[in-house]
């Protein structure tokens, strides 16, 4: 009477009962042991936690469904955190892992296909650009996560249609990779040429946290505009390395290191320390929640407000992913991914191969860093919006409410999308983009102000 | 986003015929302009002309004198607005420049300017506008527009590869559509031998009933042998149909007319290509609208949210004969509209390109809601066994139970998660590992909605309804937190 169900490799396994489960018993469970494991893993009881693991390896599976697919990402995550506090052995099993670059852009490349939030996020930013723009006859884009040409594709096919005619635009793409930025290059031009309208792209190679202001050659006068898509938030890592003088120039502050409790530690160490300490030295820190300073976003954000962009628009993941505490870290992190492997579970087929490589590779892998990593190399660090309007204010920069004309547009692309799950709303004269209920990426629009 | 002024050709000029209209305004017959009209034939370049009324200063285009002289006033520059002179209303055709086109010709000119524009653009411009969803292209940009509205919200696509427009039909008819891969995988039980004259009835029968809303509506102009509906809201239109030639929405009618539908449709899926749907249907209505044709558990080989839900909800080994009410919209619309005679055709795919408007239990989502819930106010071995995973010997209810009670006193010793059957360790401290280790904090207990486990007696009856619900034959554990609840009596403590 039961019906047969996929799951997991585990036959053999001693929870027979297991398989009889029905699905929606399956995910309770799944969560039930998830929070269980990662209970057991902040509190050091790795044997427990190696049990629920063993449990979780019967229900979980990559190619089941939504829940079985995010217990198996969130289990693989508490697997990697418990593995560190080997760190030789961690080493040595990660030793051999290659990135393959092509891979990791052709996954963005689908998440930008496959979900609407890149392209919305395109369409938001670029209309508040756009309005922020108008009358400017010289106008300098700066993006500071360049690798997805379709956004300044879009904006130079909107700008050169401008009633005033087009202006002289200038794009300054950051990236890592300097193949990633010659595509762009080529790509921009040709369509720059195609309409044209008189352009210029200069790359600049360099990774976010170390990047040098001055190499954005931003000149005095020009009407400045910043984008930046889910990178902010790589900066609320510590800083890697005092001894090099970051371009930031951040004040050194020095914040009671205690070794024990890794989970506080701001200024960082060698990374051997962050990753001995994780289990154990897990008490939650007696801090507020709200975020230390953290030398590399103030500082950045001075060195923003110090070129007086014109607009400055922001997209960020909108959840708060960067708790001290693992277990709150968790909590939020399940409802979110829930929603983003709901989405794709509405998106695409479960035996689809895209989908499968999104999810390993984008959310799995922010996942895991969310979940595993501490300190410098916990990068995903998401934040709300809130949060990030008080940064930003008190970097000075001022609020520029996004138009109904966004929105309206924002609005007909996830119409597009046939799915009636997406939402948008908009707060405090920022969009927030949504899965049912839940906030899932924020977009803002900052200017520059005295 | 602005037109761009293109230039034209020819020349300009107006023409003026003798006699002057009334002065009362009165509209024409389309295609008939008035004969007293004042005809004007613009250029093309006037035509294509958007925004010829630049100001000086600025170089902003409008397309009117009168939006131009406003705008004049900004820049503190002398404007004059210039009245509508209401002596002579003259009305006013236009002709179109191109002389090849039919309206070139006086008397078949358009009597609207914004008219004659698109027009000229239509036919004889090129096309600018593009959809971005698609490559279609446009010489007006309100037809861009309209168009991008719809562009795309044709693709609701369904499991079996049809597509639609409207989204109410897609909804309609996916509910159906799932409910007969469901039933696909059981046996083809009671289906009638197919014959052509029921096939062509089982087709007729399928006829799109849109939702409770518009029950009075035709069939929507879908391909005639189109949709299977059949709702226990809606009456079945079809005047085609023998059986229910008048639309009654009575239930009573409808269940009674069924049977034979689900035959007929049996039947005729049967006869079709994918004959394994075709049972699943009749087994689907038989199920929803209690008629004779055997039911039993939805089965089906392709977990798909729709059919979790089934699942979910009904019980697994009984014939559902009524859905909770709960379901009874999804239930309704489990009636397929369908454009073509594929649905009974069309091989299920795997590719699931929807998302059915109430969110189906099994998303992750729902069930991190549904846990966290659970987990307000719950005790340790409550959930646990709630969760089929009984801890105690006790006996539970419910068939399901029992086999999960095998193991159950092995499996909790099994886990070590010290989930022992004492039931004396919460479900609190599970979560939280020792308290002292958390402190005060109450946010990490919000997952699971710990943190309100001091009012979680507040939540019993709803909560326990739901767990039994949820769990259909799998016992629940109705006291959380010590017999607070007792809405499901299992005589044993907790």
């Amino acid at each position: 009477m039961f019906p047969t169900m996929s799951l997991s490799p585990g036959l053999m396994s001693p929870y027979p009962w297991l398989k009889d489960l029905k699905p929606e018993e399956r995910g309770l469970y799944l969560i039930h042991l998830l929070v269980t494991c990662a209970n057991h893993v902040a509190s050091g009881s790795l044997e427990n936690a190696n049990i629920a693991l063993d449990q979780m390896s019967h229900l979980a599976s990559p190619d089941g469904d939504t829940m079985q697919r995010i217990a198996s990402y969130f289990s693989e995550a508490l697997a990697d955190r418990i593995l560190r506090t080997w760190p030789g052995v961690y080493k040595a099993f990660r030793s051999t892992r290659i990135s393959v670059v092509s891979e990791e852009t052709l996954v963005r490349k689908m998440f930008f296909e496959f979900l609407p939030f890149m392209k919305v996020a395109f369409i938001i930013s670029n209309q508040a650009i756009i309005e922020a723009m108008e009358g400017e006859k010289m106008v300098h884009v700066i993006d500071l996560n360049a690798s997805e040409p379709a956004q300044w594709c879009a904006l130079i096919r909107d700008l050169s249609a401008r009633p005033e005619g087009p202006p002289y635009l200038r794009i300054t793409g950051v990236h890592q990779q300097k193949e990633v930025l010659e595509k762009m290059a080529q790509i921009l031009t040709q369509e720059a040429e195609k309409l044209d309208l008189p352009f210029q792209f200069n790359p600049v190679v360099s990774k976010l946290e170390n990047l040098d202001i001055e190499k954005l050659r931003v000149k005095t006068g020009e009407a400045l505009a910043v984008s930046s898509i889910m990178q902010l938030h790589t900066l609320l890592a510590p800083n890697n390395d005092f001894s090099k003088r970051s371009p930031f120039a951040p004040p050194m502050k020095s914040i009671g290191v205690n070794l024990q409790r890794i989970a506080q530690m701001n200024q960082n160490t060698l990374g051997e320390l962050f990753e001995k300490d994780i289990v154990n030295g897990y008490s939650p820190s007696n801090d507020s929640t709200s975020s230390m300073p953290s030398p590399s976003i103030d500082s950045f954000l001075s060195a923003l407000w110090g070129l007086s962009p014109k607009v400055m628009v922001v997209t960020e993941q909108d959840s708060d992913h960067n708790g001290k505490n693992l277990m709150e870290r968790l909590s939020e992190a399940l409802y979110f991914y829930a929603a983003l492997f709901d989405c794709l579970e509405s998106a695409l087929p479960r035996g689809s191969l895209e989908r499968l490589k999104m999810e390993k590779m984008m959310l799995g892998e922010e996942i895991k860093n969310i979940i595993a990593c501490e300190g410098v190399e916990r990068k995903e660090r998401h934040e709300k919006l809130e949060k990030w309007s008080q940064r930003f204010e008190l970097a000075g920069f001022g609020n520029v409410p996004l138009s109904y004309y966004a929105m309206l547009q924002a609005k007909r692309l996830l119409q597009s999308f046939n799915c009636d799950g997406y939402r948008i709303k908009e707060e405090n004269g920022c969009v927030v983009i949504c899965w049912q209920d839940r906030p899932l990426f924020s977009v803002s629009a900052w200017r520059y102000r005295r | 986003m602005n037109d761009s002024t293109v230039s034209g050709d020819s020349s300009s000029g107006n023409q003026t015929a003798p006699p002057k209209s009334t002065a009362k305004k009165k509209r024409n017959l389309p295609g008939m302009p008035d004969p007293d009209a004042e005809v004007i034939a613009l250029s093309p370049k006037t035509l294509l002309a958007t925004n010829r009324f630049v100001c000086e200063i600025c170089k902003k285009g409008f397309q009117r004198d009168q939006n131009l002289q406003l705008h004049r006033r900004g820049h503190n520059l002398p404007w004059k607005l210039r009245q509508r002179s209401s002596k002579d209303v003259k009305k006013r055709v236009y002709v179109c420049p191109e002389p090849s086109c039919v309206h070139h010709d006086p008397s078949r000119a358009l009597g609207d300017l914004t008219g004659i524009k698109k027009h000229f653009c239509r036919k004889h411009g090129e096309k600018k506008w593009k959809c971005d969803k698609c490559s279609k292209k446009y010489a007006v940009q309100s037809d861009c527009k309209a168009h991008s509205k719809i562009c795309g919200t044709r693709e609701y696509k369904c499991d079996c590869g049809t597509l639609f427009s409207r989204r109410d039909s897609f909804i309609t008819h996916r509910a159906f559509c799932d409910a007969l891969a469901e039933e696909s995988a059981k046996a083809q039980t009671a289906v009638a031998p197919p014959s052509p004259d029921e096939d062509k009835n089982g087709e007729a029968v399928a006829t799109a009933s849109s939702p409770p809303a518009a029950a009075a509506t035709p069939p929507p102009p879908l391909a005639p042998p189109s949709t299977a509906v059949v709702s226990s809201v809606l009456p079945v239109q079809n005047p085609e149909l023998p059986e229910s030639p008048n639309p009654n929405p009575t239930t009573k009618q409808n269940l009674s007319d069924i049977p034979s539908v689900t035959n007929l449709t049996a039947s005729c899926s049967s006869s079709c290509s994918s004959s394994s749907k075709g049972s699943s249907s009749s087994n689907v209505f038989a199920s929803l609208f209690a008629s004779s044709t055997s039911s039993g558990s939805f089965h089906s080989p392709t977990t798909t949210g729709f059919a979790d839900l089934f699942r979910a909800i009904s019980r697994p080994d009984c014939t559902p004969d009524v859905l909770p009410s709960s379901s009874s919209e999804p239930v309704s619309l489990c009636l397929a509209t369908n454009q073509g005679s594929s649905i009974f055709g069309t091989a299920g795919q795997e590719r699931r390109q929807y998302a059915p408007a109430p969110q189906p239990a099994l998303s992750a989502t729902a069930l991190l809601q549904k846990a966290a819930q659970m987990g307000s106010a719950a005790s340790n071995a409550s959930l646990l066994r709630g969760l089929g995973i009984v801890s105690t010997s006790s006996a539970p209810n419910g068939p399901s139970g029992q086999q999960l009670e095998t193991d159950g006193v092995s499996l909790a010793a099994g886990l070590g998660l010290g989930l022992a059957c004492d039931g004396g360790s919460g479900l609190k401290e599970l979560m939280l590992g020792t308290p002292s280790l958390f402190g005060p904090k109450h946010t990490t207990l919000d997952l699971l909605g710990l943190g309100m486990a001091a009012s979680g007696g507040s939540t019993g009856v709803g909560l326990s309804a739901l767990m039994t619900s949820v769990n259909g034959g799998i016992d629940v554990a109705p006291p959380f937190g010590g017999g607070e609840y007792g809405s499901k009596d299992m005589g044993r403590d907790s």
